[in-house]
């Protein structure tokens, strides 16, 4: 059986390990913290800027998604969609054509897939719609994201406050607490008799994500039908319920296929210096104890891009990798990292490692640094995936490529 | 050098450490990990320390740092400030005694079954948690009326044996307050293992990994038994003999509370901590080889599997599921609780008593609703919490893996 | 056109210009003063929070010196609440000269500068983050001060005192009748209304803009602009103000002020007031530097940077360049005595410690050329009567982490603890929406997360008090003015911060680019 050892548990990494152990390789997961997911929306966004379907085949060459190839995308999207039908989770949509989702500021989010209670949400059905906010609740304000839908010319009713029938708090709730509140049966069948009265004519009302963390299927169906009328999610700030309910989804999946998941050290990549051609042995895990070998086939590295810790950004303008040291594809000196608004495009989110289109880590003649050595997600350069629209969609299609070159 | 107070700059505010807080997740009292660590550290000065009494709540579990993504040590930071406030006051006597299960032991064993019978009677646990808040309902361990080390007299060493052909395969067996006081037959039992498998076993000069101290928030205390551990075992680190324990927390002690959290930090800790297993770490890394030989004899059960937060810490996986899952006829479920709730000394406090039990309350109610046959855990304060709120029994890993192998 | 009269016309609403202010209501003058932004925008809100006790001019500028030594005990008695008492220490690392530290203390004894040698081991048990290599060390009466809660202090109290303070007024000219100035045309930059000011003395106080009020006048004062930057470390690896002892250079004083630590300064001469932009050299060279008071500098976060700028005067003529080496002192020019010009003077320069004395003086000069007004009685009378205690921050935090209260508050900013209550309350009584005036009272986003999660949330609640087309533009606005500061920062964890910003703003609320900025 082939060894791999997978370092990053984010979508990626996750997506990946279940990739790998599904072709029947033995598979360890090594993960430094949670991340991604937890602040996301949960949603798997694969081009929001236009039609994913027809765009991404007019993508320039070194782009990751043409790298992976539309095959590696379709069918990553499939078994991830197929993933969290059976985890009672179903995701809706396709590529074919985004989903107009309405966010927690009252702006659109196009996306190609979403949880159901969030796609319900979506905005090219002209069903008019009432967003509610709850009492008490600081992370979601009902009337600015109906100001600001009504200016994009979306058919709005109202903005309304609901009450939830909580004691008063001690400290202020995050989404996470109501959302456990919302696991229990009790509380559900109080809110909705609470609610009620005071949604009468509503056909369609929109909530923060807050329905749910560990039953999160059941809590909507059941309040939407106890309501009577259709009911989605807006996603709010992190810790963000459809991002950490699917990181949840996809960890217990991992693990109930036989992932050998390992939390918490920090990895450094070993090389086995006497092979030609250049192999990676495996990893050194940095354990409570110290270190502690990993020995592998293959390895593959999922572990993202600036934020956690997959590129290192140094003072003295330099971009390193953080497993093997890599050679990063970058602008040197900071002057060039950083745009001079927040909500531009930013040099540093493109930055990252030049794959092949089997999405191993190239050096500068062009060749595989490492033949077992693979890489997925956010660390391949050439992609600016917030301005695209690209984040999610990218880390499944390269995932599932590097474990198909990888194994295949 | 390793200063916790040192990351709390790492500290993005993401809140992914109070998402994953099995505390925060039942009881508002407690305003979160990052509230009162790494944000709140920045109103602690030396020359007047904040009271922060929700931080009292936090319960150790190390659950925070190990997902943080940012590598801030949340939760060691916590238990630094708790022993601020602990050293401001007078320390309840109920604390100094469940601090010392060793003191407890030594005192108690000689009159082992008079003990036994009083601390299950009822009128006493009434009286303890009249006089000395301990949860009347919280379990308490029953003392053995010889130790392990009497029973293993031939066994214990005060120095490491001259090198010979031996120490190849030599274990220095670190059995803990509970392996000795108050489950001496599980020791032996791992040391049989250890046997079978060809190592050969001593019983270095030890004492109480003092955690409890820590937790309590009596860190020169703790320092004292840090200390004392670390010099007697030091000298068989240095000679390559490898320290093996049953119980996950005293491992962590020697591998990572010593040098981090008590700020022991030189040569001697150090190598001490490199060299310290948790058992089936041991077995999984350094005797993979006569692992594979092991014929396991079928045992058919249905379990829940359930590993300790502390384990979680060590960063090394769960090695036990890698044993267990090769035991034909035992089918292992994953606890869906990351902590349940004991957290060493924490439950049996009668003021956490409740929030204690909320926290294991998915734990509990697995069990009951999946009908299984009994739990694996890792460390004993988590059998004896969890066989008394479930009435199922509880086992560590290695009674089932002695099982398999016909150990009686 | 609008006309209104009164005694004096302050221009100018940093600490001199509110000094100057209270000082005259104090006195019984009609008192107008006028700002073109809001409080705190300028230099004295971009200062790095020392209450100087004036050791470390003692030999580079004795004048200096002796003012923030008589000054210094006077800012405590009136202004209590917006001092820690931190205390502060000159050492001598390694690169520091071995012969300055006895001349300078000896200069110190002589100004009436309070200094104690200490030793070493005392120090760095006091503070075990400085260098471990010092070879003396001296104690002082240096204190941090939060310069953004005097001037609201001051604002206050000048209006309860029957002064006028009027934010977001730009001056456009003033008029003269012969050799008298009588008049200032303003615009009120909210509703672009232009007012007439009439007024018996008019003191100039606009700080970095001093010369180019005096030009409107006719007069010209040789001014350089010393721009000084500053980065603030995201929490306080030291809680005493740590000087270098040699000659005052770049770099050498970390200052704890709140939650904060500062590292400051540099010295780069610049043409204009609004030149604040921060070079990457002058980042590197300002770590490196406090790097040798505080070797472990590397592992503390450098939250934001910013710069203020000095006014300098420029009285013997030199050419444009090394700003650090012109006299710091305070300048008060009458300009009937110096330009022939009636019924105005322009004060500036010196030092924030300074400024009641500097407005004193002032004060004095308008008195003596009006001919009306009552002795000064700043040093006596405390600015708020009721806040007599020493700003405890450990304290507030207390008050607002005990979660068994029963009327507990929404916390909106979790880093600085800001509460909702706070914050609509400041929304209602502002004339502008800019998140960043609130931010400026509250101190709403100017933690760790620089705006990341309560930027939303502050949105929310301002929609929700003051509805308004602009909300969207004002969060953006907010969010660049909180990235100007992170930029000169972008690697490491601050680029992490900086990122995950955007994936809340950008990835999760697609939150839109406006181009303008909102009125």
């Amino acid at each position: 059986m082939t060894e791999i050892v997978v370092v990053g548990g984010g979508l990626t990494g996750l997506l990946a390990s279940i990739f790998a152990v599904d072709r029947g390789a033995k598979v360890t997961l090594v993960a430094r913290g949670r991340g991604g997911l937890t602040l996301s929306h949960g949603c798997i966004d694969v081009w929001g800027k236009a039609t994913p379907s027809r765009a991404l085949s007019r993508l320039r060459m070194s782009h990751p998604y043409r790298l992976a190839g539309a095959e590696s995308l379709r069918t990553g999207l499939e078994f991830l969609r197929d993933l969290c039908h059976q985890a009672d989770l179903p995701y809706i949509g396709n590529i074919s054509r985004n989903l107009r989702l309405p966010t927690a500021l009252g702006t659109i989010h196009t996306s190609a897939l979403a949880p159901k209670s969030l796609a319900l949400g979506d905005l090219r059905d002209n069903t008019p719609i009432t967003i509610a906010g709850v009492d008490g609740f600081r992370d979601f304000y009902p009337e600015l994201v109906v100001a600001n839908l009504l200016k994009a010319g979306i058919a709005i009713n109202d903005a309304l406050q609901l009450p939830l029938p909580l004691s008063a708090a001690r400290r202020d709730p995050y989404a996470m607490d109501l959302a456990r509140s919302f696991d229990d049966q009790h509380f559900r069948d109080e809110v909705a008799r609470i609610w009620k009265p005071r949604l009468s004519g509503i056909k369609r009302l929109g909530v923060p994500a807050i329905l749910g963390l560990f039953n999160p299927q059941l809590a909507h169906e059941e309040l939407q039908e106890r309501l009577g009328m259709a009911l989605f999610e807006i996603p709010t700030l992190p810790p963000s319920l459809p991002g950490l309910r699917l990181e949840r989804l996809l960890q217990r999946k991992a693990m109930e296929m036989g992932v050998f998941v390992i939390e918490g050290p920090k990895v450094l990549g070993r090389v086995d210096g006497s092979a030609k051609p250049a192999r990676v042995s495996g990893v050194v895990l940095q354990t409570a104890g110290g270190g502690r070998t990993l020995t592998a086939d293959i390895v593959l590295l999922a572990t993202g891009g600036v934020l956690h810790g997959g590129l290192v950004f140094q003072q003295n303008g330099r971009v390193q990798e953080s497993v093997l040291d890599l050679p990063v594809s970058y602008d040197e000196g900071r002057q060039h990292w950083t745009a001079y608004s927040p909500l531009e495009t930013q040099p540093y989110a493109n930055y990252g490692l030049r794959v092949n289109e089997q999405m191993q880590p190239l050096g500068a003649d062009g060749l595989p640094i490492y033949t077992n050595l693979f890489c997925a997600g956010g660390l391949i350069a050439g992609a600016d995936r917030s301005g695209e629209g690209s984040r999610q969609g990218i880390g499944v299609a390269t995932a599932y490529r590097a474990i198909e070159a990888a194994l295949g | 050098m390793i200063r916790p107070d040192l990351t709390t700059d790492q500290c993005l505010k993401c809140n992914i450490c109070t998402s994953a807080c099995p505390v925060a997740s039942v009881s508002d009292d407690f305003l979160g990990p990052k509230a009162v660590g790494p944000q709140a550290a920045r109103y602690r000065y030396p020359h007047r320390p904040p009271s922060v009494p929700s931080l009292t709540w936090c319960s150790g579990c190390g659950i925070c740092s190990l997902v943080c993504p940012h590598g801030v040590a949340v939760a060691e930071i916590n238990i630094q400030a708790k022993a601020e406030i602990e050293k401001r006051r007078k320390t309840y006597l109920r604390d100094y005694l469940i601090s010392r299960p060793e003191l407890l032991g030594r005192l108690a064993s000689p009159i082992a079954s008079l003990a036994n019978k009083s601390l299950s009677s009822r009128p006493m646990r009434w009286l303890l948690e009249k006089s000395l808040a301990i949860s009347s309902n919280a379990p308490l361990p029953t003392f053995a009326s010889q130790s392990l080390r009497t029973r293993l007299r031939s066994k214990c060493v005060d120095t490491p044996p001259d090198p010979g052909l031996e120490s190849d395969q030599m274990v220095a067996f670190f059995h803990g307050c509970s392996s000795n006081y108050y489950e001496p037959d599980l020791g032996i039992l791992a040391v049989t293992i250890l046997e079978q498998l060809g190592q050969s076993v001593i019983i270095p000069p030890q004492k109480c990994c003092g955690l409890p101290l820590q937790s309590n928030g009596l860190l020169t205390a703790a320092r004292r038994y840090a200390q004392a551990n670390i010099s007697w075992l030091a000298p068989f680190a240095r000679r390559g003999i490898p320290i093996v324990g049953t119980s996950t927390s005293c491992t962590l002690s020697l591998k990572h509370d010593y040098r981090v959290i008590l700020g022991l930090q030189d040569d001697e800790s150090n190598i001490v901590a490199s060299s310290t297993f948790d058992f089936f770490e041991f077995l999984t890394h350094q005797l993979a080889d006569e692992i594979d030989q092991l014929d396991f004899k079928p045992l058919i059960a249905d379990v829940i599997y359930h590993p300790p937060c502390q384990l979680r810490s060590h960063g090394i996986g769960f090695p036990a599921l890698k044993i267990l899952e090769r035991i034909p006829g035992l089918q292992i479920r994953l606890s869906e609780s990351d902590c349940c709730g004991v957290a060493g000394t924490y439950g049996i406090k009668q003021e956490k008593s409740l929030v204690a039990y909320n926290v294991g309350r998915t734990i509990f109610e697995q069990a009951k609703q999946s009908e299984v046959d009994f739990v694996l855990s890792d460390s004993e304060t988590c059998r004896w919490w969890i066989a008394k709120h479930t009435g199922l029994p509880v086992y560590h890993p290695l009674e089932i893996m002695a099982k398999a192998m016909d150990i009686v | 056109m609008p006309e209104i009269s009164t005694q004096l016309l302050v221009i100018g609403g940093g600490v001199t210009g509110l000094g100057v202010a209270w000082d005259a209501c104090l006195r019984g003058l009609k008192v107008v003063l006028i700002e073109q932004n809001d409080i705190g925008q300028g230099t004295s809100g971009r200062y790095h929070g020392v209450l100087h006790s004036g050791a470390r001019y003692a030999i580079s500028d004795p004048g200096s010196a002796k003012d923030c030594a008589t000054e210094n005990p006077i800012i405590r008695h009136i202004a209590p609440h917006t001092i820690e008492e931190t205390g502060g220490f000159f050492v001598s690392t390694p690169a520091d000269p071995i012969d300055y530290p006895d001349r300078w203390f000896a200069a110190c004894h002589e100004h009436g500068v309070y200094v104690e040698e200490i030793p070493t081991d005392l120090a760095l048990r006091t503070e075990p983050s400085i260098n471990p290599r010092i070879s003396r060390a001296f104690r002082v009466l240096d204190a941090s001060l939060d310069s953004f809660e005097l001037l609201q202090t001051l604002v206050v109290a000048i209006q309860r005192a029957g002064g006028q303070v009027w934010l977001r007024h730009r001056l456009e000219d003033l008029t003269l009748q012969g050799d008298a100035v009588v008049g200032a045309e303003v615009t009120n930059l909210t509703s672009g209304e232009r007012i007439t000011i009439r007024a018996n003395y008019f003191v100039n106080a606009a700080g970095p803009w001093v010369r180019r009020i005096a030009n409107l006048a006719g007069i010209d004062i040789p001014i350089a602009l010393g721009k000084g930057a500053m980065i603030a470390l995201a929490s306080r690896p030291v809680h005493t103000i740590i000087n270098r002892c040699r000659p005052p250079s770049d770099g050498d004083i970390i200052v704890p002020v709140g939650t904060v630590a500062v590292l400051g300064t540099t010295d780069v001469e610049v043409e204009s007031p609004t030149e604040l932009a921060i070079g990457q050299r002058e980042i590197d060279f300002l770590l490196a530097q406090c790097e040798i008071l505080l070797p472990e500098l590397a592992k503390s976060r450098p939250l934001r940077a910013w710069a203020g700028i000095r006014p300098l005067y420029r009285s013997s003529g030199e050419g444009f360049g090394r700003t650090r080496g012109l006299p710091r002192g305070h300048v008060l020019l009458d300009h009937n005595d110096r330009d022939g010009v009636k019924g105005m003077a322009s004060i500036f320069s010196g030092k924030l410690t300074t400024f009641r004395l500097m407005a004193e003086q002032a004060v004095d000069l308008v008195v003596e050329q009006i001919g009306v007004g009552l002795s000064c009685r700043t040093a006596e009378i405390p600015l708020d009567p009721e806040r007599t205690q020493f700003f405890q921050l450990p304290k507030r935090f207390e008050e607002i982490a005990t979660p068994d209260q029963t009327e507990r508050e929404q916390i909106i900013c979790e880093c600085e603890w800001v509460n909702r209550s706070a914050i609509e309350e400041a929304i209602k009584s502002s004339s502008s929406l800019d998140l960043d005036d609130i931010r400026r009272k509250l101190r709403l986003g100017m933690g760790p997360c620089q705006a990341g999660f309560c930027g939303y949330r502050a949105a929310g609640i301002a929609y929700e008090v003051a509805p308004s087309p602009h909300t969207d533009g004002r969060l953006e606005a907010f969010l660049r003015a909180r990235w100007r500061g992170l930029r000169p920062l972008g690697w490491g964890e601050t680029l992490r911060q900086m990122e995950i910003t955007r994936r809340i703003y950008v990835d999760l609320l697609h939150t839109p680019e406006t181009q303008e900025p909102p009125q």
